[in-house]
């Protein structure tokens, strides 16, 4: 992502300190590594007029902004109790079998790394996976198999930054 | 005419699904006859209805909407914010989303009725960030709004008229669904709470007089403007007016959103082929979470004659709370349940405060130590003892919150917890404090 694109974003805001997290998440939803890097932080504490230390507080406080590279493909579990006692841990001890790293580590290709998030509202659709803004629902080995391939041939290139949601 | 038992709030869902954007739509379907009721009635009629609807915030809190709109009302200052809370952050629910993303117009008309009753100028909706992608829905309805004069300067072509919404994205903090801390984070900031009083209907966003209400309570809105106070009021009971939206999960056949009059029995939520359809796994249920990780737990076998209201679930020591009812079947251990209920909080909690900060760690400590059966004589009292302070010292609702679950969890079925000390060990003795 050019910084000409992070201007862009910052712009269509107005460099208004209030849009701060509208801001930092469509700048990292549309980042290659998903995070802010510091180079991020420092061109939005500029462009809003207020302190990198500010943008960092925002940044490690709200739990779906990033301050370390993200792999290609991150896929949330939801392990808030109503999807935890619904099948919730096929798919977490699946991930780590097949994928052979713990949570929030990336696989050495850099395609992919796991975590439990709390609830994101998909409550029904239990075992999931959320990867961006997409839910993959009622999920079962066999479908987890057929999805992990299907992200590696690359069937999901919406997954992969290119989507913006921006107001005017 | 209200019907009972018929979709209010979900009524336009399906006619609307191609685009529920589409504002000429959206009148045909009774859209907008509630902004233009409260126009013709005027201000203080408006509030009576809203006093006669007897509309209990559906965020979670049951705060009477008609009290808080008459305090934002008799506020001094010139400027009102008006806020719409879309942090939806309970775990099982997801009725928020799904007003956003299938009737975005009835919460943008709430929002503007708020508007003009309170002559704001600006409003806000906060859509968390797990939301994302309903950021372009809600933009587009908010774009429709504006291209047919009902959202932006002179709306309906009023001189004095002048208002507008704008969206912010939240990203990942449950806290921030606390009035104060959302307040916070529309500001730019972290989102804490601040300490109240001063109330927000005084003291809000940017300092101003401001009003919070959740989604669900701005898309009743039009509904009691265009129906009166009396016919909402009717759909439910005297403890509460109107239909509420419920999210079943857990171990229910038929998982999903549904609308139901207050007052429904529980039985045929959770049991009935229209509702819940019973228990998906061939167990018997056993207890039931209501209304999400800060509500009440029930236990099913209790629970055969209870009316879903306000009142009758209070009587019990439960609460509607957000409309979440997860359903756990006789194969899950309330010790297991607890624990991942205190995790959730551990995780949350923003760390502003002692009591929540450290003590949500302490009783996930204790719980995952039970979840081992490596308790000591004496832990449960301790456990009691770390719940109650927690929940009676912490400075905003998500720590005071924590007793709810765990205690109402605790004294269910408290053999499980006896079941987790190894009472053959020494007592652990706490010093009084």
């Amino acid at each position: 992502m050019t910084t000409e694109e992070k201007i862009a974003i910052i712009d269509r805001y107005h460099s208004n300190p209030e849009q701060i997290l509208n801001i930092l998440v469509d700048i990292q939803f549309q980042s290659e590594a998903g995070y802010i890097d510091q180079q991020t932080a420092q061109l939005v504490a500029e462009k809003l007029d207020i302190s990198e230390t500010r943008v960092y507080e925002i940044v490690s406080f709200y739990a779906i902004l990033k301050e370390t590279p993200q792999a290609r493909y991150v896929l949330k579990i939801c392990d808030s109790s109503p999807c935890h006692f619904s099948g919730e841990p096929v798919v977490s001890q699946w991930l780590q079998e097949k994928l052979g790293v713990g949570e929030n580590q990336m696989t050495q290709d850099g395609l992919f790394m796991y975590h439990g998030i709390p609830c994101v509202g998909a409550c029904a659709q239990t075992p999931f996976v959320k990867i961006k803004g997409e839910v993959f629902p009622h999920l079962t080995p066999e479908k987890l198999e057929k999805l992990l391939a299907d992200l590696k041939a690359g069937y999901y290139p919406e997954l992969v930054g290119g989507e913006s949601h921006v107001e005017a | 005419m209200l019907k009972r038992n018929a979709p209010v709030l979900t009524a336009r869902f399906e006619a609307m699904r191609d685009d529920p954007t589409d504002v000429a739509h959206y009148r045909q379907l009774g859209g907008y006859e509630g902004l233009a009721s409260v126009i013709d009635m005027g201000r203080e009629q408006a509030l009576d209805e809203l006093d006669a609807a007897a509309l209990l915030g559906r965020g979670g809190a049951a705060y009477p909407a008609g009290r808080k709109w008459r305090h934002l009302y008799n506020a001094a200052g010139e400027t009102k914010y008006i806020v719409c809370n879309g942090d939806e952050g309970e775990p099982g629910t997801f009725k928020d989303k799904a007003l956003v993303e299938s009737d975005p117009l009835a919460v943008i008309e709430g929002m503007t009725i708020a508007g003009y009753e309170f002559k704001a100028q600006q409003g806000y909706i906060y859509i968390r960030g797990e939301y994302r992608h309903l950021r372009a829905i809600f933009n587009q309805a908010l774009e429709n709004a504006r291209a047919a004069g009902l959202l932006g300067d002179h709306i309906l072509g009023m001189a004095d008229f002048n208002y507008d919404i704008r969206v912010i994205s939240g990203a990942g903090a449950y806290v921030c669904g606390e009035s104060s801390a959302l307040l916070n984070s529309i500001e730019g900031k972290t989102g804490r709470p601040r300490v109240k009083p001063p109330h927000l209907a005084d003291v809000g966003l940017y300092l101003k007089p401001t009003l919070v209400n959740n989604v669900e309570s701005y898309a009743s809105i039009p509904v009691i403007m265009r129906e009166g106070g009396q016919a909402f009021r009717h759909l439910g009971t005297p403890g509460g007016g109107g239909t509420k939206l419920i999210c079943l999960t857990g171990h229910v056949k038929n998982r999903g959103l549904y609308e139901v009059d207050l007052g429904t029995p529980l039985e045929d939520i959770l049991y009935s082929e229209k509702f819940g359809g019973g228990s998906s796994t061939g167990r018997p249920l056993k207890f039931i979470h209501f209304g999400g990780q800060s509500g009440s737990i029930g236990a099913a076998d209790q629970l055969h004659d209870c009316l879903y209201s306000y009142e009758d679930l209070k009587t019990r020591g439960l609460a509607i709370g957000s409309g979440a009812i997860v359903a756990m079947d006789d194969s899950v251990g309330i010790v297991d349940y607890l624990t991942s209920v205190a995790n959730f909080f551990a995780h949350e909690s923003c760390g502003k405060c002692t009591p929540c900060r450290i003590g949500t760690l302490r009783i996930l400590e204790l719980l995952e130590k039970f979840q081992q059966k490596a308790g000591v004589p004496g832990d449960l009292a301790v456990f009691e003892n770390m719940v109650t302070h927690v929940t009676q010292l912490s400075a905003c609702g998500l720590g005071q919150s924590v007793g709810k679950p765990m205690l109402s969890g605790y004294e269910l079925f408290p053999e499980e917890f006896k079941q987790a000390i190894n009472w053959q060990t020494v007592e652990r003795k706490e010093v009084a404090w």
